[in-house]
């Protein structure tokens, strides 16, 4: 054999394996998506988003008491979590920049990042339910306010720091004092970055179970009242689907279907968001 | 000790033994600095790379003042003030002295907003009244004609040339007394540097202009004084006519006529 058919029969060994390992990958992707689609939309139906859950056996349960808990509990995290995060971001590369304090910050929000969140479902079970003496959908929303806030921070951090600082600098030089610089320059140059990463935020904390399992608990029934344990999609999916009856089996399939199908479309806004900034 | 020629108009800006200390240097990057600037006129500051040209030009607006430990010393007088005195407030100074930068730098706004910016920073509020100085301003940068049927369209639609001219239009929009240009072209092809050049000649009536430049002919063509500095010092300021012409330090003879730099 020559050199050079031994090059390239060893490229082709690299390719071919390379292509499969890919392959499967993706394979399972769509594997999960298949199947979860086959189930999913064969036990959607109206019921499920106009009535609550049921005891097994009866036929019109719904999913109406975890879509609406769901929407809750992430909801009040983002609207706690998002001016939260965009503050301590805009603090980070704005003004604390490379000091000791914002390079520790940095670097422990991207240790909480990877932080188990059952961890974080776990200090919110010991500060806020213990005291409390019961779950609540409250305690829910501070976990995922908890997860949320160091992916948030981030972005935030590292889109204003791409706003090229000649940009800062001609608004200076107009004479625009320092919170105008940021909040009529600056954040509107890292737009479409900040929002992508909100989306990202909403997307992550949006398919957490296991903090809430510690907090907002479950309830088989609609309650919006913060204070009082809460159902979740996430929760109840794990419920349904656990259990032995198939038709809360169905409509766990059904919270999997909802569940995966805001999450994606949540990632895939994000992703057009990056690529139209890209395009500029 | 430096050759500086003697202004008969009016001065812009007076340095007076001034120094510069970079918060990340031991040594100033500037030293013992004098140097006048003429009123209603185009300064331009010649010399290599790493001379101090733009670091002076920062120093007339206190720009280095949005990092911190940077430091000054010595004097500069405008309108007989101390401008690196402890109570001067830097917004006012840098509503009267502006600046246009080396990349155009057009906010992520419309074209309209651009301009309007700095008015409605000094709480200009009055439609009528922003629209018509906005016009102006985008009729005396030479660019009235390219927007005025897309105002409302984001800035960063636009060529470089044209952002400059956008930059410069929001700039003069304010009616500062002082320009500084820091290498204001060199980001730009050479019909659009034209344009500009142009322009920065015309704007001579109504400001005093410094301009930073890399460029020897750009400095002959637009200046009407030339200040050539070498290693943190002014060596020779005079008439630009004079200064290219028949230069008085052996130092600037031998940058212009390219023997170093």
């Amino acid at each position: 054999m020559t050199h050079t058919q031994k090059r390239v029969l060893l490229n082709n060994i690299i390719m071919t394996l390379s292509t499969i390992s890919a392959i499967i990958g993706i394979g399972f992707l769509f594997w999960i998506l298949g199947i979860l689609v086959i189930n999913g939309v064969d036990a959607l139906s109206w019921n499920i988003f106009t009535q609550e859950g049921a005891p097994p056996g009866y036929e019109d349960g719904g999913l109406k008491h975890a879509l609406i808990g769901q929407l809750m509990i992430v909801g009040v995290a983002t609207f706690f979590g998002v001016p939260f995060g965009i503050l301590a971001g805009t603090y980070l590369s704005e003004y604390g920049q490379k000091s000791k304090l914002a390079e520790t910050i940095r670097d422990v929000s991207d240790i909480m990042m990877s932080a188990p969140s059952i961890v974080i479902g776990a200090f919110v079970y010991a500060i806020v339910v213990v005291p409390m003496g019961h779950f609540s959908g409250w305690a829910g929303s501070i976990a995922l306010t908890i997860i949320m806030l160091p992916i948030i921070l981030r972005t935030t951090d590292d889109m204003l720091q791409l706003v090229p600082s000649t940009l800062r600098e001609a608004a200076f030089a107009l004479g625009a004092p320092k919170y105008k610089v940021i909040t009529q320059v600056v954040y509107r140059g890292a737009k479409a970055g900040i929002f992508t990463g909100i989306l990202l935020g909403i997307a992550r904390v949006a398919g957490e179970t296991a903090p809430l399992l510690f907090t907002s608990f479950n309830d088989n029934f609609l309650n919006t009242d913060m204070m009082e344990p809460m159902a979740s999609l996430t929760v109840t999916m794990y419920n349904y689907a656990t259990s032995p009856y198939e038709d809360w089996q169905r409509l766990g399939w059904a919270a999997a279907f909802i569940l995966s199908m805001f999450i994606l479309t949540l990632n895939i806004l994000g992703r057009i968001f990056i690529m139209k900034k890209r395009e500029k | 000790m430096a050759t500086i020629v003697n202004i008969k108009e009016e001065k812009a800006l007076v340095v007076k033994d001034f120094e510069f200390t970079y918060a990340s240097a031991d040594t100033p990057s500037i030293k013992k600095l004098d140097m006048p600037v003429a009123k209603n006129s185009i300064t331009a500051l010649i010399g290599p790379s790493g001379c101090g040209k733009t670091t002076l030009l920062r120093s007339f607006n206190r720009m280095h003042d949005l990092y911190p430990g940077n430091r000054y010393d010595g004097k500069i007088l405008f309108k007989e003030k101390n401008i690196l005195g402890p109570k001067i407030d830097l917004i006012n100074l840098r509503i009267q002295i502006g600046m246009i930068f080396q990349k155009p730098t057009a906010f992520p706004m419309s074209i309209f907003d651009n301009v309007a910016y700095g008015m409605k920073l000094q709480g200009i509020k009055n439609k009528t009244e922003l629209y018509d100085r906005v016009e102006k301003a985008l009729r005396d940068a030479a660019i009235w004609k390219e927007v005025k049927d897309r105002l409302k369209h984001d800035a960063n639609g636009l060529s470089g040339g044209q952002q400059q001219r956008l930059c410069i239009a929001r700039a003069i929009a304010v009616e500062p007394e002082v320009l500084l240009f820091d290498e204001p072209t060199s980001a730009l092809d050479p019909i659009s540097t034209a344009g500009i050049e142009e322009l920065i000649i015309e704007l001579r009536e109504r400001v005093s202009i410094v301009i930073v430049t890399h460029n020897m002919q750009q400095a002959a063509r637009v200046s009407d004084y030339t200040g050539f500095m070498y290693l943190g010092e002014l060596i020779e300021l005079g008439r630009t006519e004079e200064l290219f012409v028949t230069p008085k330090e052996k130092l600037t003879e031998e940058y212009i006529t390219g023997k170093f730099g």
